[in-house]
């Protein structure tokens, strides 16, 4: 994403890095909103510096500034220092998927939505799910996907390149735009055939209902065609098993 | 963790609905170099600074740079801590408060409002002059059609996405520039020897102060980027570079044109002539580099024009997201991500105004010249608040070193000068009357603001927050 000089480390440059990597271990520690003066007293770094590197750190979002501009937290770039734990689901919740899969003839698959991208968490045996690497990075194409970008404020930041995976595809940003302003109402996503020609998924989200973050999504995949049919009685019982997950899962 | 430190987080911004993180450095930086208009003013302004400065001309220009170099680490200092779509008006509203940023908000519609109409007029006008210089009629009908077009042109720009504006823009200005640098490089080929005078005499330090007022009208607009903040792909990183970078650019490109001009007019003295670069083709035998000139400074002119009104949208838009005009101003457009009610109301002012001037038989060059007289005035005040904002601002987030407050030390009192000389200078024409209705009006709104408003305008200063989407917290 971002060139990087090829320049080779000099002079001060090492104990600039230490200190940068010092500073942001300090943000860890002390929490959320601590501000740059308690970070320069912390370290026993000059203040000056201390500045210049919270800034370089803002500036590169590995670093926040909270609303009051005093105060930093850590960025979202930050999880990438860090591989992602996504927690296994507990056996009550593993039950609910069971439970759904023995009532239906298709696909049932539980995705979480913690590291903020697509992890299945519970794979369908018997229906093997498509690529997981393909999922997490193309969340433009698949229905978990598109559950998680129609939950962002704005979901450019998370889909950048919206590469057709087949003919189906929805490639251009204003259309999807208009799909995910759907799913966003309806509580559902569908795709038929953009991940996989032959494949269609129906996913519906798992919200935490205190604080309303979308935590995980349950989807049904089967063959496109059928998958493009209203199956009216299908998404009742995907709807039936989500809410089922909630106190489970939030 | 610390209680309540993520409590206050919103989850949107509330700026949202523009194009966020979405342009790259080169868009950003087209922002803030046409908005400054640096072909136009390589042009015209050496002239009119060595109408004071004389041969001491250039240190005017080298004062000016260094100063537009100070205030763009002013603004640096907010726009490596926030990004904000309002300019100036938004970031001085951390440091000073409501009123200041009010002040700076006002000036700010008076700068770039009349600084968009000036660059229609001035691109109008070099239309014409360039018609005229290939034989076609040049009369006030082909200005007033020139003036009409340029603004169906803006207006089409300025409706498009804010990336292809912008790209619209940074191509228009690399064509502008290239022919400039062609025009003045060639002059300066052709011309015989380097005389004495620009190297030696002695002019006087009065003089070369007295100069540093055209010149430094020369950099405004170079802030520019500023508005750009929510839609720049980096803020924290590129805004406050484009802005340094525009004001070295600008200075350097404006050292190199003073120093031809006045090589050219070494025998005479630039300023006693009235359009040097033209007059110089001629004399060296180079007419056909009039032509070049007269295309490059229209183009300026109308990437100027184009970049000044993304840079006014943005303030009227952060305005009513304020709630200090009217709430639907702070509209965007869902497919397009641009505030495009405040460009509908917008609009129609910054285009009918020049036309109707043009129009109505007041001589081009009287109205490019009040125009930009205006709008540098808007344009000081802004950057006078914004460098006395700074430090008020690092001391209130507890980030105050010793060298901003010297750099603010420095700037205010030049800038306090520089704005008290302008408005003198520009006394008795009808410049100082608008500037006083708009005063009066900018006053009006205040007190209706105080009297209907109170908690709005105390709240003042919005931006493109952290939001909860931002940060990392453990699951």
């Amino acid at each position: 994403m971002t060139s990087l000089d090829p320049v080779p480390l000099s002079g001060r440059q090492p104990r600039a890095v230490r200190s940068a990597l010092a500073v942001l271990e300090e943000v860890v520690a002390a929490g959320p909103g601590v501000t740059a003066k308690e970070i320069s007293a912390a370290l026993k770094l000059p203040q000056a510096t201390t500045y210049r590197l919270l800034n370089l750190l803002v500036g590169e979002e590995y670093l926040v500034r909270l609303p009051d501009l005093r105060g930093f937290a850590l960025g979202r770039r930050a999880a990438r220092l860090a591989l992602p734990v996504v927690p296994t689901p507990p056996a009550a919740a593993r039950a609910v998927v069971e439970h759904l899969r023995g009532m239906v003839r298709w696909g049932v698959h539980l995705a979480s939505y913690r590291t903020g991208q697509v992890t299945l968490v519970d794979r369908d045996p018997d229906h093997p799910p498509s690529d997981e690497v393909v999922l997490a990075r193309h969340p433009h194409a698949s229905a978990l996907g598109m559950l998680l970008l129609a939950d962002q404020p704005d979901w450019r930041a998370l889909a950048r390149d919206l590469r057709p995976l087949t003919e189906h595809t929805v490639t251009d940003p204003g259309e999807l735009d208009a799909r995910l302003g759907v799913v966003a109402a309806e509580r559902m996503a569908r795709q038929c055939g953009q991940v996989r020609a032959d494949r269609g998924c129906i996913a519906v989200p798992v919200h935490d209902p205190a604080s309303g973050v979308l935590v995980a999504g349950l989807a049904l995949c089967g063959p496109a065609p059928r998958v493009a049919e209203p199956n009216a009685e299908l998404v009742t019982l995907l709807r039936e098993h989500a809410e089922r997950l909630v106190p489970l899962l939030a | 963790m610390r209680n309540g430190a993520l409590s206050g987080l919103r989850h949107r911004s509330p700026v949202h609905g523009l194009d966020r993180r979405h342009l790259g450095p080169p868009e950003v930086l087209a922002q803030s170099v046409s908005s400054a208009a640096p072909a136009a003013a390589m042009a015209a302004a050496p002239a009119i600074a060595a109408t004071t400065a004389g041969s001491g001309t250039i240190w005017s220009f080298v004062i000016a740079t260094v100063v537009s170099l100070l205030i763009g680490s002013c603004i640096g200092r907010f726009t490596r801590r926030m990004a904000v779509a309002g300019s100036l008006y938004s970031l001085t509203a951390k440091g000073l408060g409501p009123a200041a940023a009010f002040t700076s908000g006002m000036a700010l519609l008076v700068g770039y409002g009349v600084l968009v109409m000036g660059a229609l007029v001035g691109s109008a006008t070099y239309v014409e002059a360039l018609s005229e210089r290939l034989g076609l009629a040049g009369s006030r009908t082909t200005l007033v059609v020139a003036a009409i077009v340029l603004g169906a042109l803006v207006t089409g720009g300025v409706l498009a996405r804010v990336r292809l504006s912008a790209r619209v823009v940074l191509a228009v200005e690399a064509v502008s520039i290239s022919l400039m640098v062609v025009v003045f490089v060639v002059l300066l080929g052709v011309t015989p020897a380097v005389p004495a005078a620009v190297t030696g005499g002695s002019p006087s330090l009065g003089g070369i102060a007295a100069g540093v007022l055209p010149a430094l009208s020369a950099f405004i607009g170079f802030e520019a980027a500023t508005a750009l903040g929510v839609e720049a792909r980096r803020p924290f990183r590129t805004i406050p570079r484009v802005v340094q970078w525009t004001a070295g650019v600008a200075g350097v490109l404006y050292l190199f044109a003073t120093f031809t001009q006045m090589t050219g007019f070494a025998g005479t003295g630039l300023a006693a002539v009235d359009e040097p670069v033209p007059a110089l083709a001629i004399a060296l035998g180079q007419p056909w580099l009039a032509l070049l000139l007269d295309l490059g400074i229209a183009l300026s002119f109308a990437a100027c024009a184009l970049a000044t009104l993304n840079a006014l949208v943005r303030v009227v838009f952060s305005m009513a997201r304020d709630g200090i005009a009217p709430a639907a101003l702070g509209a965007t457009h869902p497919r397009r991500q641009i505030p495009h009610v405040a460009i509908a109301v917008v609009l129609p002012v910054v285009v009918v105004v020049p036309v109707a001037l043009l129009a109505a038989g007041v001589p081009p060059a009287k109205v490019l010249a009040d125009l930009l007289t205006l709008a540098t005035v808007g344009y000081l005040v802004a950057y006078l608040l914004v460098c006395l904002a700074a430090p008020l601002f690092l001391r209130r987030i507890g980030e105050l070193t010793p060298a901003p407050v010297v750099v603010t030390g420095v700037l205010v009192p030049v800038l306090l000068v520089v704005l008290v000389a302008f408005v003198v200078s520009a006394w008795g024409g009808l410049v100082p009357v608008v500037m006083g209705l708009l005063v009066l009006a900018g006053l009006a709104w205040l007190v209706w603001l105080r009297c209907r408003r109170p908690a709005q305008l105390a709240a003042i200063g919005v931006y493109d927050e952290t939001v909860t989407a931002d940060v990392l917290v453990i699951p």
